[in-house]
């Protein structure tokens, strides 16, 4: 449940970068929604909104529980996905698609290249 | 998982089912299975059945001559109000404070022998207040691992139970001994879920034996084995009192407005003067239910605001599967003088959350 093509973040987020669009699209992990249990709202940045990389830009909230979703790297949100506001299941049911959260241009591209990769993202998980 | 916890009979059925676990009140208990989920499985009893281990509730036997006149004299709700083979919600109150040690079932056999249900963190305090108190001839057992409870709760419990050729006739708040498969238990007409349902009552040792027929028989119904993640909300929506959240020793059972389970006109029970008290100058506070009026889940212990004015605060919130909606049940000042409607914020980490006080409970039952 932690696909290869990903680069991941500490705190269970993902980041897959687009071919064909300089925005990366950015969700919560299989592993952190399992955690998370059904989740019930979301609540998201508006399209423009700054990013900042390890700040709280947003929200996800459980039957449980309720945690902060942080900006994975510097820049500025391009997109949200508004299914998210009437269906927030999705993030339980296909969190590395359907569920992702916000697509983010980032400040500098190289960025990216700071996060885990799969092997380094399924260490993490292993060891907590 | 901590190892010091005590474990249910049932405790590999669960693990098998995928179940995430949790402590409760010293045993690790299911929260929720992994084809399931809260939503889910709080779906099921509302719509369809779901089954429930419950055995880290705690069980004890009251017994000897006199042991129905005794507890009696000791909890607060009036047992001379019901016959044998009748259950009754009541409460354990410290006798000089009030406080509420704990609130339980109590299932009146016959004169000289009751059966209790307290919450599994106070089975020993409760059991030990009664022992100590107990007269010449009265015995009191705690018997919290001897027996597992199974609940069935949702309007196809009686089917289910049908099923497996349990009595399901009897009315609520009742309870009759069956037999299932040679076994004996005894089927409750009790829950803790506002659902039609039965709390089956079985010896330890035949758990596994229930729990499987009631799954292998439920597969047809829509049943779902639910954890007790589906438990709270369920509760919260009726606006049953949790023990250690919305009733407890600093909430006594007039603030908790349940003085519908006093005896008010007993001549004993623990509490009687501290609470008569209270009740006769007017509770300083009292439980009251609040429902989102926006985006925002109130959690225990959150602060709710009239204006600047901090009133009360929140004792049990969660997300309301049914309503999709935030609810909370509150301990808000009696001078604040709210009335159902009024609208109060909470406190939601910084950000004020618009709430209405309603009367629970938030979902309507169907308990009968």
């Amino acid at each position: 449940m932690i696909p290869e093509d990903l680069r991941y973040t500490p705190e269970h987020e993902w980041v897959r970068a687009q071919p064909d669009a300089p925005a990366v699209r950015v969700g919560i992990t299989h592993y952190a929604q399992d955690a998370l249990g059904d989740i019930v709202f979301v609540q998201l940045p508006d399209v423009g909104a700054k990013a900042t990389a390890g700040e709280s830009f947003g929200e996800v909230e459980s039957t449980k529980s309720v945690s902060d979703i942080y900006a994975p790297v510097d820049g500025a949100v391009t997109a949200v996905n508004s299914s998210l506001a009437e269906s927030p299941e999705l993030l339980n049911s296909d969190p590395y698609g359907e569920g992702w959260l916000v697509e983010i241009e980032p400040a500098d591209q190289a960025a990216l290249g700071n996060l885990l990769d799969a092997t380094g993202y399924r260490e993490l998980t292993e060891s907590e | 998982m901590t190892d010091d916890l005590q474990r249910p009979p049932l405790h590999d059925r669960h693990s098998a089912l995928g179940a995430k676990f949790a402590a409760f009140g010293g045993w690790q208990m299911p929260l929720e299975y992994a084809d399931g989920g809260v939503v889910a499985e709080h779906t099921a009893v509302r719509e369809a059945v779901g089954v429930f281990d419950v055995s880290h509730l705690g069980k004890a036997t009251v017994r000897g001559s006199g042991a129905a006149e005794f507890v009696n004299a000791c909890l607060t709700n009036d047992l001379g109000r019901i016959g044998p083979g009748k259950a009754q919600y009541t409460m354990c109150c410290d006798d000089a404070a009030g406080g509420v040690v704990d609130d339980l079932i109590a299932y009146l056999h016959a004169d000289d022998h009751v059966f209790l249900i307290p919450n599994a963190a106070n089975t020993a305090e409760v059991c030990r207040r009664l022992a100590e108190a107990a007269p010449d001839g009265v015995t009191v057992a705690n018997e919290h691992t001897d027996h597992a409870v199974l609940a069935v709760q949702g309007p196809g419990s009686t089917e289910l139970l049908a099923a497996l050729k349990l009595p399901t006739e009897h009315e609520y708040m009742s309870f009759t001994e069956a037999s299932y498969e040679g076994r004996s238990l005894i089927v409750c007409r009790t829950g803790y879920t506002g659902e039609h349902g039965y709390e089956l009552v079985v010896p330890a040792t035949d758990a596994a034996v229930v729990w499987d027929g009631l799954l292998r028989a439920g597969a047809d119904l829509g049943a779902r084995p639910c954890g007790l993640g589906a438990r709270d909300t369920l509760r919260t929506e009726m606006g049953y009192p949790l023990h250690g959240q919305d009733l407890s020793m600093e909430i006594t059972p007039v603030q908790a407005r349940a003085g519908w389970a006093v005896g008010w006109k007993k001549p004993a029970f623990w509490g009687r003067e501290q609470l008569l008290a209270e009740k006769e100058a007017g509770p300083r506070r009292t439980l009251r239910g609040l429902e989102a009026a926006e985006r925002g889940i109130p959690r225990a212990h959150m602060d709710v605001y009239a204006g600047d004015t901090r009133i009360g605060e929140v004792t049990s919130g969660t997300f309301s599967p049914t309503k999709r909606v935030g609810i909370a049940l509150t301990l808000i000042d009696t001078a604040a003088q709210l009335a159902e409607g009024d609208e109060v914020e909470v406190d939601i980490r910084g950000r004020r959350s618009r709430m209405r006080v309603v009367k629970p409970p938030f979902v309507t039952p169907h308990v009968r």
